[in-house]
């Protein structure tokens, strides 16, 4: 560490990855501002003149009907796999008894079962109870692919909670219900914010159930916006990337305000 | 007198009991209520359908037929025959090997690189080279897309400029060449998050062990690999794991970018299911191909899942 020259390599090695990391998100944002004729010449030069009107219309022309969509169902999704989970959780980390180990076992199993192993009996049990092409068909598996790996990381933070809080809630007559959610919820705010951020990103990004489950324009995600204008648009390159730039803009700062509790979910996941 | 107290301690002991029974009933029936929606959703909408979709895979039937026709392990059969089939497998092994290397191999590198190499900027690096994990591969695919464009693309710019003639056919029309134009996308934004998870375990690496390596006489090279990655085999572990259930489940990245083609050359698993699912309507042969997947993801799930579960070695 005190040999200056490979300081410096080290510097020079990061920040070139770094560049080669940055360059096409910044390509991205800056051809956003261009107009389409700006776009052929150096791809790095500044716009003449900003073009804020690519956002305008890319806005009006439906991002911000999926971007209300996303924001729906994410937030429900997310609070239902929150709540779940960390009730499980509790239990199974907490409470004893029968069968306690097969239902953590096979709930934590579902993490490895890839969705698409299962997409299509899922469509045809969505289709059964008529929920296809609705937000409730998008949210129900959304809830039950999200909780095995809540349950896994919510389950390692309630086993290293103090029993002595139980003990004193449980003295003064309180029982396991009320605990749960006055005493033991209130203090795992920390847990729960951690497995909140992963799922929100994660959920914000869904592509692959979207894609089945929705079938109207006016009930797309994000991310199944985005694939209507990459045909509708594959000229109008500059529409395309201001669209890519919305959709990008909100997980970007959720990431940089929240990134310490993006980390840690994801740091514990792979204990 | 005597009988007559052991009568009484004999009951009191009985309620005791039976209050106790009582309570421990109580407990079972409160885990059980905390339980239940989280089991109850993960039955119906993971446990139900995996179950049908091995039923299915031995029926020939399609999502908008009537009917469907037991065919035994005709699915099965066919897919030993399935030219695609075997292409998609032999990609999705392609970019398991690709990825591990680059994305665990680089990731590792930097990781090291952020964590003893400097002394500013640390978490600049981890924050900037973790942004594109956070993106939509959705967003990610039209953007590389447009990148790899043979009219206005970043792609052909870039390797003009180090004097390479571009490919004819296009980045992601040139069979040959489409899976690895995929595997450079996969990377650029997936090696962040191994270097992410593989900076936090070096970080928790005791200074202590790096002070004997240089009472001893070793170079930073040297403390590498005598301190560093002994330290840190199980996180190594976890994250080639993670990775290679990625490669296996990948999805999205190829769907946008190329739908599988030219011609199938970039085809891997979960786009040939979802190929025979909803456009060609084989929804039988579809499930046949997603045991297969399942019988992969569940070896790999498995292992990553007895790793986590061992004590950990590294205080």
């Amino acid at each position: 560490m005190k040999l200056r020259p490979l300081q410096l390599l080290v510097y020079a090695l990061l920040t070139l990855y770094s560049i080669a990391v940055a360059l096409p998100i910044v390509w991205m944002f800056l051809s956003s501002t261009k107009t389409v004729r700006e776009l052929f010449s150096f791809p790095f030069a500044l716009p003449a003149q900003p073009q804020w009107g690519n956002f305008a219309k890319a806005w009006d022309s439906g991002i911000s009907h999926y971007l209300v969509n996303s924001l729906f169902v994410t937030t429900v999704s997310v609070c239902l796999i929150v709540l779940f989970s960390a009730l499980a959780a509790y239990a199974l980390a907490r409470l004893n008894f029968p069968g306690r180990v097969p239902i953590f076992l096979l709930l934590i199993a579902g993490f490895a079962i890839p969705v698409h192993t299962v997409l299509v009996p899922l469509y045809r049990s969505l289709n059964g109870m008529g929920l296809l092409n609705t937000y409730a068909g998008l949210i129900a598996p959304y809830v039950a692919f999200g909780i095995p790996f809540s349950v896994l990381l919510l389950y390692a933070f309630f086993l290293e909670f103090p029993p002595e809080i139980e003990d004193a809630a449980r003295i003064d007559g309180c029982s396991t219900l009320p605990m749960v959610f006055k005493i033991v919820m209130p203090l795992s705010m920390p847990a729960l914010v951690s497995v909140t951020v992963f799922q929100s990103v994660f959920l914000w990004n869904e592509f692959s159930l979207a894609l089945i489950v929705i079938r109207d324009d006016a009930l797309r995600t994000i991310p199944l916006g985005l694939t209507k204008f990459q045909g509708q648009w594959s000229t109008n390159w500059t529409l395309m990337l201001a669209s890519l730039s919305m959709a990008t803009l909100p997980v970007l700062l959720l990431y940089i305000v929240l990134q310490k509790q993006f980390i840690r979910s994801l740091v514990g996941f792979s204990k | 007198m005597t009988t007559n107290t052991f009568e009484n301690r004999h009951a009191t002991r009985k309620r005791a009991n039976g209050w106790r029974k009582a309570r421990k009933r109580r407990e079972w029936f409160d885990a059980y209520l905390l339980v239940a929606p989280a089991l109850l959703m993960f039955l119906v909408f993971i446990i139900y359908p995996l179950i049908s979709t091995v039923y299915l895979s031995l029926f020939d039937y399609g999502l908008t037929d009537p009917r469907i026709r037991f065919i035994g392990f005709g699915n099965f059969a066919e897919l030993g025959q399935d030219a695609v089939f075997w292409r998609a497998l032999r990609n999705n092994a392609t970019i398991l090997v690709v990825s591990v290397l680059v994305q665990v191999g680089l990731g590792v590198i930097l990781a090291a690189m952020i964590d003893r190499g400097v002394r500013w900027g640390k978490s600049f690096y981890r924050t900037l080279n973790f942004a594109p994990v956070v993106m939509s591969a959705v967003a990610v695919g039209i953007l590389w897309q447009l990148i790899y464009d043979p009219t206005v693309g970043l792609a052909n710019h870039f390797v003009r400029a180090i004097g390479i003639h571009p490919p004819t056919q296009g980045w992601l029309g040139d069979p040959n060449i489409v899976i690895f134009a995929v595997l450079v996308v996969a990377c650029w934004q997936y090696t962040g998050y191994v270097m992410v998870i593989v900076l936090a375990g070096m970080q928790s690496v005791s200074q202590e062990l790096y002070e004997a390596a240089a009472i001893d006489g070793a170079n930073e090279i040297q403390k590498f690999f005598s301190v560093t990655i002994p330290s840190i085999r199980n996180v190594i572990i976890a994250v080639i794991l993670i990775t290679m259930i990625g490669a296996v489940k990948v999805f999205d990245i190829v769907y946008i970018l190329t739908r599988g083609g030219p011609a199938n050359a970039s085809q891997v698993m979960g786009t040939y299911i979802y190929y025979n699912a909803f456009t060609v309507n084989r929804a039988g042969y579809a499930s046949a191909i997603s045991v297969v997947l399942l019988a992969i993801a569940l070896i790999l799930g498995v292992m990553q899942l007895r790793l986590s579960s061992r004590p950990r070695e590294d205080a």
